[in-house]
């Protein structure tokens, strides 16, 4: 029997104010506009909790941008959820978390860009950084918990002590070091944004002696560059192990990034019961388990470790997702990430390069 | 032992609740769940920041007149003290 899923991904909206050239949405995001209304996701939810459910993340896109999101946070803690909201506290004021907090919001998590405004707000698109600072410092007197998460690449990585050093001030509980992940618009400009080897090593180092002094006080998460490590993230925990994603428009999907994959049913809420979509639908079956595993994964000893790594990773380098993740160094594909390998930073004389979040619509809608 | 006195209790980013699914008790936390024995569920729900950690133990002892007395305190202390390493607990001044 399929065991529950612990965590459901709720991407109640890919509308973002903000222009971060590593977002992992999806580049076509505005074919998703057609969004669950406020009965479709007090449903989710529901059902979410009834399938054994625990967390609920709220994330998109800038779930702020919901209107209802006060609606949907207490529709989550009625049906049993711990409530995560992920955000980019944009034009986020203090009387809308404290709403937030009285609906029942558990945690909030906050992103920066950068350690400095001017930098920071580079890469955002618009002016936010300030602003981040004095909403992330309203979170834990209004009775909630506090991550920080950063997005690292080329451009900050060197800055990594100076962003550990401002989460560490803003009294974050949890802060994810989150090296950028290769889909949606970071693979696009993944030239640009991915980092050397030598400015991710002393970022690690001091990362990881910094996790040493702040045990106790400020879990410090350093999420792998898969793409250095010769092994395979183990994506998702598993295909359709531990958790699921809603996206926008009702598609549930074993992860954010499975949009991409082709032959995907693409089961949505609107016709399906999710905890029948996350037992039998096709989606979820055709990764789960190993059954489905190359020969190089299916002989592995760590394949219930990192379950033969990102689907998603192989379909965008190989052409095939059930092939083994080319990040792992066991890949017969594993040329195809060292080959794009830097050992060493750029000239100093290489400007940093204006990049944004791709904006695509395939025209799915007339307007 | 000095921390007696103290008053533990579950941080607010921790959630004690019954998980029908698993048929279990667990603690919610960000981006985790720590699952709880019967005996852990018990205590954790004495962690009310009210109690002492000498009431949370007479209680748990209370429970379990069968149980040796020193047993039961060296659990509920262990238990107690591992979850304040891993900062889902913290103990009040008196």
């Amino acid at each position: 029997m399929t065991e529950a899923p612990v965590a459901l991904l709720a991407e109640l909206t890919y509308r973002c104010p903000l222009r971060c050239a590593y977002c992992s949405n999806p580049t076509h995001w505005r074919d998703y506009d057609d969004e669950l209304d406020t009965a479709g996701w007090t449903r989710v939810l529901r059902e979410a909790g009834e399938l054994g459910v625990l967390h609920v993340h709220f994330s998109g896109g800038e779930p702020l941008l919901r209107d209802d999101l006060e609606t949907l946070v207490r529709a989550a803690r009625d049906a049993g959820l711990y409530t995560n909201l992920i955000t980019s506290a944009w034009h986020l004021t203090h009387e809308r978390l404290a709403a937030l907090a009285d609906a029942g919001l558990d945690h909030v998590q906050v992103s920066l860009q950068d350690s400095d405004a001017g930098r920071a707000d580079r890469i955002a698109g618009t002016t936010v950084h300030a602003h981040k600072l004095e909403a992330a410092r309203w979170v834990k007197p209004l009775g909630m918990a506090l991550s920080i998460n950063a997005v690292l690449h080329r451009q900050n990585l060197p800055f990594v002590g100076e962003i550990i050093a401002l989460s560490e001030s803003l009294g974050a509980q949890r802060l994810e070091l989150a090296n950028t992940q290769w889909h949606g618009s970071a693979l696009v400009h993944r030239d640009a944004l991915m980092p050397d080897r030598e400015t991710l090593e002393s970022a690690r180092a001091f990362a990881l002696a910094e996790r040493a002094r702040l045990r106790g006080k400020m879990d410090v998460i350093w999420v792998i560059p898969d793409w250095y490590e010769d092994s395979p993230k183990p994506c998702m925990d598993g295909w359709g192990r531990r958790s699921l994603t809603v996206i926008p428009d009702g598609t549930v999907l074993p992860c954010p990034g499975a949009h991409g994959l082709p032959g995907m049913v693409r089961d949505s809420v609107r016709s399906r019961p999710l905890g029948d979509i996350w037992r039998g639908g096709e989606d979820f079956q055709r990764y789960r388990g190993t059954d489905w595993m190359s020969p190089t994964c299916a002989s592995c000893d760590r394949r219930e470790l990192d379950f033969g790594g990102c689907r998603c990773q192989a379909f965008a380098l190989t052409g095939d997702a059930a092939r083994t993740d080319p990040a792992c160094a066991k890949s017969p594909d594993h040329p195809l990430i060292t080959a794009l390998r830097r050992e060493r930073p750029a000239a100093a004389a290489e400007p940093d390069v204006d990049l944004y979040r791709i904006d695509i619509r395939r025209g799915r809608r007339a307007s | 032992m000095s921390d007696d006195a103290r008053r533990p209790v579950l941080a607010r980013r921790a959630r004690l609740r019954w998980d029908a699914a698993r048929s279990r008790h667990v603690v919610v936390v960000p981006e985790g769940v720590l699952a709880l024995t019967e005996e852990g569920a018990e205590i954790t729900a004495l962690l009310d920041g009210q109690r002492s950690l000498r009431a949370v133990i007479d209680a748990v002892a209370g429970a379990h007149p069968e149980a040796p007395r020193e047993l039961v305190e060296a659990d509920v202390r262990e238990f107690v003290q591992r979850l304040v390493e891993r900062g889902y607990v913290t103990l009040e001044a008196p």
